[in-house]
């Protein structure tokens, strides 16, 4: 496999009906997304709402893609598209963009979710995000070093588990285990500021 | 540790497919697993958020944040029409695509081998009501041609039945007298004709 798309089972599967799939995909990109969005856009009360319709008219698109490209890349393509024609219509006619923004609250149909602050940029949501990267680092480094590696070589580099295995002189299915291994003893520090509310679960 | 079910193995193929690194045979229980678990999707949402705060320190974002963003995106997925992009179909084979230009190959191959033996296939393929002229010229000037393969040999015996149920084909007389002559020969192909057209139709055959 010469540059594999990671994502690409993923997106075979949302081709092939499997809606789920694409809320996996929706899951690892969205804040990628929103920070492409957020560096063009500086209303950031408008960034979610421009990653959400970029999300969905990439669903919308999804049977076009033909995987010339890597999704990542297809799907920025889209957000940047998405966030210039928000752009427009803002300069075009911002009281109506004004006027629909502020009348979402009533007519959405999840009322329950849209009553949330969704603004990524308050003091508690700037706080929570330096406390999960504090955390992140934090149990990185107490990783042992088979397990620090294999993740490392894995998020950072971006390296297959076939060339993790090359490296680290190892069956792949070491490799895999040791990732999956390092994951879960990094998200269990993490847990403690992830963790959900009573109904408020993923 | 076992939440719910689903065992480390079942979550090391999640973390697995997280990688692009399940086929998608693999991912079916994968996916439907996090569609059914809620701590799976929250342990997807954990790694992926640790991958991207390892590359990059500022989009460690506030958990509660992607929570809500994902389902409003999740909510307006549901009054989408599910997408079905147009493939071949046969559920569970990564390599479709592939399977389809293998097939057009041995078909190129089959029809490469047909084409050599000249034969009584493609003359009885072509006796289609409305056709006869272009059948008998070909009928003519292949006149000598040996029918020596199996397979064409269950086609010649197959396509004279069609012929002579319906009433209304009309061939020339020598048409008639070359499809009789060959049927004769395609019966017995089997068992050796004496031609020297036979050695290298066998090769030919094998190396498809």
């Amino acid at each position: 496999m010469n540059a594999p798309d990671a994502d690409a089972p993923l997106v075979e599967r949302v081709k092939q009906g499997d809606v789920k799939a694409f809320e996996m995909l929706v899951v690892k990109y969205q804040r990628r997304i929103e920070r492409l969005i957020g560096r063009m856009v500086r209303d950031v009360d408008l960034v979610p709402d421009i990653a959400q319709e970029t999300f969905i008219r990439a669903y919308r698109a999804l049977p076009q893609f033909r995987g010339e490209s890597a999704f990542y890349t297809w799907l920025y393509r889209i957000a940047v598209n998405t966030a210039k024609k928000s752009l427009m219509e803002l300069k075009r006619d911002p009281l109506v963009t004004e006027a629909a923004r502020a009348g979402r609250d009533e007519d959405d149909d999840n009322p329950r979710v849209d009553n949330e602050p969704s603004d990524a940029a308050t003091p508690d949501a700037v706080l929570a995000s330096k406390q999960i990267a504090s955390a992140v680092n934090f149990a990185v480094e107490a990783l042992s070093e088979d397990l620090r590696q294999a993740i490392t070589l894995r998020e950072i580099e971006g390296l297959s588990y076939e060339e993790i295995a090359e490296l680290m002189n190892c069956p792949i299915g070491t490799v895999r285990s040791r990732i999956f291994r390092a994951r879960e003893a990094i998200a269990a520090r993490l847990r403690p500021l992830l963790d959900t509310r009573e109904g408020d679960r993923w | 540790m076992a939440i719910d079910g689903f065992d480390d193995s079942a979550k090391e193929r999640l973390s697995a497919l997280a990688d692009g690194e399940l086929d998608l045979a693999g991912s079916t229980a994968s996916c439907a697993a996090w569609a059914a678990d809620a701590q799976l999707r929250a342990d997807w949402h954990a790694w992926h958020l640790i991958g991207d705060v390892l590359r990059s320190e500022d989009l460690a974002s506030n958990p509660r944040h992607d929570r809500l963003f994902c389902a409003k995106v999740r909510a307006r997925l549901q009054s989408e029409p599910v997408v079905l992009a147009p493939m071949p179909a046969i559920a569970g084979s990564a390599g479709r695509p592939f399977d389809t230009r293998g097939r057009s190959r041995r078909w190129t191959a089959a029809g490469a081998v047909a084409a050599g033996f000249v034969l009584v296939v493609g003359t009885f393929a072509l006796v289609r009501p409305g056709d006869s002229p272009p059948a008998a010229q070909i009928a003519r000037v292949d006149g000598p041609a040996t029918p020596s393969d199996a397979a064409p040999t269950a086609e010649a015996s197959a396509q004279p039945v069609a012929i002579v149920a319906d009433n209304k084909v009309i061939r020339d007389a020598q048409l008639e007298r070359y499809l009789e002559a060959h049927k004769q020969f395609a019966g017995s192909s089997a068992l050796g004709v004496p031609s020297a057209f036979l050695r290298s139709a066998t090769v030919d055959s094998a190396a498809r």
